[in-house]
């Protein structure tokens, strides 16, 4: 509008005025035309008074005048009466054209001069118009000083702006409205000042000001000027622009406010807060992510990852994980992730990463939250460590363990419950114990007994049968109570080999103590046993013919001999005696076998040669008078397997002697019993590491583990009554384990023959 | 009457026995219930040459005995037949001559072994 307005009005000018060429064409075609016309008709005039006229048309005007005649002559009179006229016409209206053609063009040249004045006046208004809507639009304000740098004048945008009235600031200098505090602002106006004394231009000078203020609020104001001098250069003063930076000043404080606070709510977290480009470098680090890379945030932020970091896998791998963000524009959740810390120390991180945009950003960055879980990862290790330890300890105890909900569902088992049961951890949840421990169900009063009064149940020695055999177990019922869940364990140990173990202790100690009683017995007992053996003896040897001091007696009196021993034979008589000395015999036997059973001081110990002892128990086997009455102890092969390390070892020799000797009778009975087609002893010796080991194999019929768990068992016997003293093994095993802390143990199964086998202690003298 | 064997022992059958099967083999005998009036019996100029004793007896030790009559008869055998399963040489004895092969275990099932030492105790060349 403004910039058009100018050539408007030159148009308008334009149509004002006359166009000056086209009136002056007109004038002159009007003339031409008025002296043609007159011309004309003073030709024809002529013409029509005389034909010659027309000749003399031509001629020279003196001429045709001297050869005119009368009426000629009236028309060269009309002619030269009409000829100046139209002559006179002619000039006059050349004349008014030129007049009037001058005063058109003057007409245009003053409209023209007007219509640039108007144009000027326009521009000038325009401009001015501009000017103070620029004023007044814009947030500046103009301000003058004069030559005391005191204000002069201030446009009306000032109070718009500050709310000052300008009479506050008006014949003021700018320092005497200041509000000056600090050092810094003293420097500051001193500068300032220095700058205005010397008239230089200064621009975007801040100061603080407290002048007219309408709420108590100081205002922020921002001064540019330059000096303005006049046509002969004097200084006049200064003029410039003034802005008011309150809020914006404000509005920076409160921006600095909220970063300070925003940084102090993100350097108080623990937790790792960091944003990177794309490239890796720092934007942004809380002071948890700067510690973890040993730096300051000042240090970390705008450095690269790859620079920071020590291990460069462990950033490769996260600045891909940013890429992948930064491109997908999607967040990403790692739950897991090593990242080694400056001081080597191998953290587990749990990172979220999402896109992040911000306008003073160019391109899309990377935000994320990095939790440190090692130690929740360790604790999480640690409970799943001790629950497998636990369990392992569970396991590791020989006790059935079953763990019950009070409702008697089973919560835990342990291996040996597992194997007990048949059924695995895992199916035997939530199924009620009796199902599963049938020979147990009778335990569910003392579950709930042991719940409800709070401390354990024992059940000792609980009589259960398994497979038809009868069985021990101490049966203990633990409650348990935890915050919410309650329930029991219940334990079962199988104490059926400590029953027996027990119950043989308590015979063995029967035995000592029969032994003792034995010891203390035995002088009164071996005496008339020996009265009865020797007596036997006596009467057999003097009523035998063959001795010369009987016949000689018998002569004496009469009688012969011959003739008694043949009475006495007939009447049996030998027999009974042979049967008093048996007898005798035996007793004799079973007083020393239990003389057997009382302990010996190791005075008889001595270190003696393995091989020979065998050899002396086969010699003696050989002689036995059961073995060879009963037994025919030379059907049997005797095989040898000597260990040619092996020669002395510390032991009662007459013992030792005693135990294989009973091996070998058992053996033998045992072969005899089954009538074994080729009945062979193996006779066996290994050097081992502390022991000798003495072996005793036969082929014989074995025996089933119920006989192998009860045979070392005192009176226990598999021979018929008066067979045996039931005495024999347990005495061995007696003498073995007791008198010579070594081991008698044995293996057998029905038909596959058994062996025996002795480890005595190897002493000083055990190898040669 | 060849060899002197004295025999001490509480027990009369024993003695009797053991007396009878000695005497059988040819030895002379003499037995007593108790050590005294074995004693006495050498002070009265009574002569052996081996004494089987028993250990336990009314009136005096056995191994006591052995002792005493050592040092009076340092000539004399002995040979101890005893009623006690834990009996064991004391070391002075052993001193003396003694050893395990001299102690026999009542009771005797058979008297040939016991016999047959003493009898050769008893008849071995007299130094005195």
């Amino acid at each position: 509008m403004l910039d058009r307005s100018p050539q408007l009005n030159l148009c308008r000018l334009r149509n004002l005025s006359t166009d000056p060429g086209l009136p002056a064409g007109a004038w002159l075609a009007r003339g031409f035309a008025l002296m043609l016309l007159m011309l004309l008709a003073t030709i024809m005039i002529g013409s029509a008074a005389s034909h010659p006229v027309a000749e003399s048309h031509h001629a020279s005007p003196s001429e045709t005048v001297s050869k005119m005649n009368a009426p000629s002559k009236m028309l060269h009179l009309s002619l030269w009466i009409s000829m100046p006229m139209a002559l006179i016409v002619i000039v006059s209206l050349l004349w008014s054209w030129m007049l009037r053609r001058r005063v058109a063009h003057r007409t245009w040249e003053i409209q023209r001069e007007l219509g640039e004045r108007q144009q000027v006046e326009a521009a000038l208004r325009e401009s001015e118009v501009r000017f103070r809507n620029v004023t007044e639009a814009a947030s500046d304000w103009i301000w003058e000083m004069d030559e005391n740098l005191r204000f002069t004048y201030l446009s009306e945008r000032f109070y718009a702006l500050t709310g000052i009235a300008p009479q506050h600031v008006l014949g003021r200098a700018r320092w005497e409205l200041a509000i000056i505090e600090s050092a810094a602002d003293r420097q500051k106006w001193r500068q300032h000042r220095q700058m205005l004394e010397k008239r230089l231009p200064f621009r975007d000078f801040v100061y603080r000001t407290g002048i007219g203020n309408r709420h108590g609020v100081d205002r922020y104001l921002k001064v540019s000027g330059k000096p303005i001098h006049d046509d002969q250069g004097r200084f006049l003063g200064y003029r410039g622009t003034g802005t008011d930076m309150t809020e914006q000043v404000k509005a920076e404080a409160a921006l600095r406010e909220s970063e300070v606070r925003l940084r102090r709510i993100i350097d108080l977290v623990p937790h790792m807060i960091f944003a990177k480009d794309r490239h890796g470098r720092f934007l942004l680090a809380n002071q948890a992510t700067a510690a973890a890379y040993g730096l300051t945030v000042q240090e970390l932020v705008n450095h690269s990852q790859r620079m920071v970091h020590g291990i460069d896998e462990e950033a490769e791998r996260m600045l891909a994980d940013d890429r992948e963000v930064i491109e997908s524009g999607a967040s990403k959740q790692i739950a897991e992730e090593s990242f080694t810390d400056h001081t080597g120390h191998v953290r587990t991180l749990q990172t979220i990463k999402i896109p992040f945009n911000e306008p003073s950003l160019s391109e899309t960055a990377v935000l994320g939250v990095s939790i440190d879980i090692t130690e929740q990862k360790q604790a999480k290790e640690e409970v799943a460590r001790m629950r497998l330890y636990l369990k392992n300890i569970i396991d590791s105890m020989p006790s059935v363990l079953i763990g019950v909900d009070p409702w008697g569902y089973v919560t835990v088992l342990n291996q040996p419950a597992e194997q007990v049961c048949g059924a695995s951890w895992e199916t035997a949840q939530g199924r009620f114990f009796g199902e599963l421990f049938p020979q147990l169900e009778s335990q569910f009063d003392q579950i709930r007994q042991a719940i409800r009064l709070g401390h354990p149940i024992k059940t000792p020695l609980m009589t259960l049968e398994d497979h038809g055999e009868l069985h021990y177990a101490d049966v203990m019922v633990y409650p348990l109570i935890a915050d919410n869940a309650s329930g029991a364990v219940i334990r079962m140990d199988d104490v059926t080999a400590r029953v027996r173990i027990e119950s043989m202790m308590v015979q063995t100690e029967k035995m000592l103590s029969v032994g003792g009683l034995a010891a203390g017995m035995a002088h009164e007992i071996n005496n008339p046993l020996g009265a009865i053996l020797q007596g036997s003896q006596n009467i057999l040897r003097r009523i035998d013919p063959a001795m010369p001091q009987n016949c000689a007696a018998a002569a004496a009196i009469g009688i012969d001999l011959g003739r008694l021993n043949r009475y006495l034979e007939q009447r049996r008589i030998l027999h009974f005696l042979e049967g008093i000395r048996e007898a005798g015999a035996r007793a004799a036997k079973i007083v020393a076998d239990m003389l057997s059973f009382s302990r010996r001081s190791e005075s008889r110990f001595a270190p003696v040669n393995v091989e020979d002892l065998l050899e002396t128990v086969l010699r003696l086997a050989a002689s036995d008078y059961d073995l060879k009455k009963k037994y025919d102890f030379k059907r049997i092969t005797i095989q040898r397997d000597f260990d040619s390390r092996l020669c002395m070892v510390h032991c009662d020799k007459t013992e030792i002697e005693q135990v294989i000797l009973n091996l070998l009778k058992n053996a033998a009975q045992a072969m005899s019993e089954c009538e074994a087609s080729s009945p062979t002893i193996l006779l066996r010796t290994r050097y081992e590491p502390q022991y000798v080991l003495i072996e005793v194999v036969d082929n014989g019929p074995g025996m089933d583990e119920k006989i192998l768990k009860r045979i070392f068992e005192p009176f226990f016997t598999t021979k018929e009554v008066g067979a045996g003293t039931g005495l024999g093994l347990s005495v061995s095993y007696f003498i073995v384990t007791e008198q010579h802390r070594g081991r008698l143990s044995v293996t057998s199964k029905p038909g596959q023959g058994a062996c025996f086998s002795i480890r005595l202690p190897l002493g000083r003298e055990a190898l040669p | 009457m060849t060899g002197w064997v004295l025999i001490v022992d509480d027990e009369e059958m024993i003695r009797e026995n053991l007396k009878a099967y000695l005497e059988d083999e040819g030895l002379w005998v003499v037995a007593f219930e108790a050590v005294t009036p074995a004693l006495n019996w050498l002070m009265d100029g009574g002569y052996c040459r081996v004494c089987i004793m028993d250990m336990r007896l009314p009136d005096i030790d056995g191994n006591t005995a052995i002792r005493t009559l050592h040092r009076l008869y340092p000539e004399m055998k002995f040979l101890i037949h005893t009623g006690s399963s834990s009996y064991s040489l004391p070391d002075d004895l052993r001193a003396m001559g003694l050893d395990d092969a001299c102690v026999y275990q009542k009771p005797l099932g058979d008297m040939a072994p016991l016999a047959a030492v003493a009898r050769t105790l008893a008849l071995r060349e007299n130094r005195l």
